[in-house]
């Protein structure tokens, strides 16, 4: 018995206190007592459950964010598991992951870029029954998306999404000029936008930055395609300045007549960054730009008036055709997670096709499809402006096409060696062929080192 | 042969002879208290030796290996600076530096010196004033480069809204980041407007220190405003403006957050600089051996500069 209570009993047997009093204190101490006991097994059970760290990156949709961690929040609800989320941006993903890993304290699983399975191999954890298991209920996975965490057999990755995107126009201006939609840049988009341009207003017919950014390199990488050009040959050798050296000046030379020959760009174009083209296209600036999802996500949520007067087409092409790079952003678990089958068990709840729709409704075009099912669902077809995203996803290649997906060809991406490329020739005044020369002696150190394998 | 109890008694007579001569030694070299001054400064030898000798020698050691993320590094010798040393895009990125941080300290002086002259004359609201122009120095350097990187934006920037529509000065904007004659210039420009305050405060501090009665002096001597500047200001805070020029150096050297945020080294390299340089090895290329072989290269010209600080500091504490 509680000493309390047994005082209280002795008191109460000696005459000291009434009845009353004794019931209400032994009360008062019983309450308190079974209070504070409870409160002690919630702490013991908070310390004994079982902790996930989980990093998750921060898109610009961020309905999308949001609900993804609702949706991990309820499988912790369900399984009693803690869940400790961290959010890593654009800005910081990568340099969040090297600190991490070579601090030895990575979390337990997180969403990757296409990067990420080859970059950090060496601390993931081979997922390929899981991946397999996902992918084959799904319809199996999609080219693009399959080499970014298919390395030589093993998976390290379970694919998730591709951005969409696609080439925004504004339809209004277009109409009113009689321009049709483009096909190729050359000579669709300069002359659409040399007609419905009017810089004495500030309103360029085109903006698409070459500068050091991720839409610069993906811009330059797709360019190099269209003319029949590439960074790298079908063996994955480099080839900028050696098997594709003519087509790779021709898409050069192109890009750089946009902003100085054609004046189809704005002022300042070469010093812009993710954020500037979907700054000035909002701001009634540009007639057309390349981008991703987020841009028609962040007029859509913001009933922004241009939403409605913009059409989201494929993005156009070249002498050579229309192409353009994807990557898969998928889930890895490290090496050092302890609860690997845990991690496994979420990531087969997230891309619950049901939790996943309703992602992807939130994500508003963003969430593109890497696997075959995903493609024919009726969400696609809910708006005008999915075609284009879904189509460009459809077609899309990977980095270091027309060779093997490989860690080289990660690397030019992640130093923007094809925007420092265009950079010389626009600031650096050096000719296509010197800049040409200069990227490929730079490619050729990047093969040195990494050489043609993922 | 035995050893005989008289001859024991004589080795250790003549070993505890040796010992107490070494330890007389010991004490004339180091001085009396020597033992209890180990002990004082042991912590903070093992603190130094902890948390800057052992991060060094391994930062050191690394750039001497080809380590990629997650996996051990392998020693490779010099072959990374030799890399580095002939690679067009880190050579550019140390010309850049030196016009980087020889155009900012410059500009920073010539502006410091000039606050500090306006905020020594009779001027009203003094105290105001020099608060106002305090401000960029207070400002957080990311809130500061985000507000430039809007103020130089082509399109939207107030820059340009002011020079083509409110003053009508350019017919049209101008890519302030995105040209090769204004990028460099844009981004030290900021540099500039952040660290000038503090070279104003500096010479304003030396300047007050110095006697009114010298500028009366030369004032009766009919000296003119610039010979008193230059025969009784700049004498006085000499040391002041050597000090803050060097501490400015090696700040801007390793300034890398306002390039980073306006620019990233770029368009095409244009504003490249070593701090830059050296994280995007790290992070974007993920070769830390290299990286740090580059952070590295900048020791000699900086130790350099903080051999020359240290030296002056010590003669003129001497004097």
């Amino acid at each position: 018995m509680d000493s309390r209570l047994k005082d209280l009993a002795e008191k109460l047997d000696a005459g000291l206190i009434a009845r009353r009093e004794f019931l209400r204190k032994a009360a008062v101490v019983t309450g308190g007592t079974a209070v504070g006991l409870k409160a002690l097994e919630g702490m013991a059970r908070a310390q004994s459950q079982t902790k996930l760290r989980v990093w998750l990156f921060k898109s610009f949709v961020t309905a999308g964010n949001d609900l993804l961690a609702k949706q991990i929040e309820t499988w912790a609800a369900e399984r009693k598991v803690q869940v400790e989320m961290d959010w890593a941006t654009f800005g910081d993903r990568e340099q969040k992951f090297v600190a991490a890993i070579e601090a030895g304290n990575p979390p337990d699983m997180a969403e990757m870029n296409y990067q990420g399975p080859s970059r950090y191999k060496p601390a993931l954890r081979d997922v390929t029954k899981l991946a397999k298991d996902v992918a084959a209920v799904r319809g199996g996975l999609f080219p693009y998306a399959e080499r970014v965490v298919n390395l030589n057999g093993q998976f390290f990755g379970v694919a998730r999404l591709a951005f969409g995107g696609g080439f925004f126009v504004r339809k209004d201006l277009l109409d009113a000029k009689g321009v049709k939609l483009p096909k190729v840049y050359d000579p669709d988009v300069v002359e659409m936008a040399k007609k419905t341009q009017d810089p004495s207003k500030d309103l360029w017919g085109f903006g698409q930055t070459l500068n050091r950014s991720d839409d610069g390199n993906g811009y330059m990488q797709n360019i190099l395609w269209n003319y029949g050009g590439g960074v790298w040959d079908k063996d994955g050798k480099p080839a900028l300045n050696t098997t594709f050296q003519k087509q790779n000046l021709e898409a050069i030379k192109f890009s750089v007549d946009t902003i100085q020959k054609h004046k189809i760009q704005p002022p300042g174009v070469m010093g812009w960054t993710d954020v500037h083209n979907n700054e000035a296209y909002m701001a009634g600036k540009l007639v057309s730009t390349n981008n991703g999802a987020s841009l028609y996500y962040a007029m859509v949520a913001k009933k922004h008036p241009l939403a409605e007067k913009t059409q989201v087409i494929l993005t156009p092409g070249g002498p050579a055709g229309s192409y353009l790079a994807a990557g898969a952003y998928n889930w890895g678990i490290f090496n050092k997670s302890k609860h690997a089958e845990l991690c496994e068990d979420l990531i087969r709840w997230v891309e619950d096709e049901k939790r996943f729709d309703e992602y992807t409704k939130a994500s508003i075009g963003q969430a593109g499809s890497v696997y075959k099912s995903r493609a024919d669902k009726p969400y696609w077809k809910t708006d005008p402006n999915f075609d284009g995203m879904l189509q460009n996803i459809l077609r899309s290649v990977w980095v270091g096409y027309p060779g093997p997906f490989s860690a080289a060809a990660v690397e030019v991406q992640a130093q923007y060696i094809l925007c420092d490329m265009a950079g010389r020739v626009v600031v650096g005044g050096l000719s296509a062929e010197a800049a040409l020369k200069e990227a490929h002696a730079r490619v050729e150190e990047i093969y040195k080192i990494r050489g043609g394998k993922v | 042969m035995p050893t005989t109890a008289a001859q024991l008694g004589t080795k250790s007579a003549a070993l505890e002879r040796k010992v107490r001569t070494g330890r007389v030694g010991l004490k004339r070299w180091l001085g009396p208290d020597y033992r209890l001054g180990f002990l004082f400064v042991l912590p903070i030898v093992v603190l130094v030796l902890a948390l800057v000798a052992y991060p060094f020698g391994y930062a050191v050691y690394l750039s001497m290996t080809r380590k990629y993320v997650g996996l051990p590094p392998v020693f490779v010798g010099f072959e990374n600076y030799v890399k580095l040393t002939f690679d067009g895009f880190f050579q550019r990125a140390v010309v850049n530096s030196f016009v980087f941080t020889f155009g900012s300290v410059g500009v920073k002086l010539l502006l410091g010196m000039g606050m500090a002259l306006v905020l020594t004359s009779q001027i009203r609201f003094r105290s105001f004033w020099t608060g106002v122009l305090l401000i960029p120095w207070v400002a957080p350097t990311v809130v500061s480069a985000l507000n430039f990187l809007w103020i130089y934006d082509g399109s939207l920037g107030v820059l340009n809204y002011l020079l083509v529509k409110v003053f009508r000065i350019l017919p049209q904007g101008v890519g302030w980041l995105s040209e090769a004659g204004t990028a460099m210039a844009s981004v030290i420009a900021v540099n500039v407007w952040r660290g000038f305050p503090f070279f104003g405060i500096s010479f304003l501090a030396g300047m007050k220190a110095i006697p009114g009665e010298l500028y009366e002096a030369a004032a009766v001597d009919g000296a003119t405003a610039v010979q008193r500047f230059r025969h009784v200001t700049m004498p006085g805070i000499r040391n002041i403006v050597i000090i803050v020029m060097l501490l400015s150096t090696i700040w801007t050297f390793n300034d890398f957050a306002i390039v980073y945020i306006l620019t990233k080294g770029g368009p095409g390299g244009t504003t490249m600089v070593l701090p830059v340089f050296t994280y995007e090895m790290a992070f974007g290329a993920q070769r830390l051996g290299e990286a740090i072989a580059a952070a590295l290269y900048m020791l000699p010209p900086l130790a350099f500069v903080i051999i020359v600080l240290a030296r002056h500091m010590r003669r003129g504490r001497a004097k």
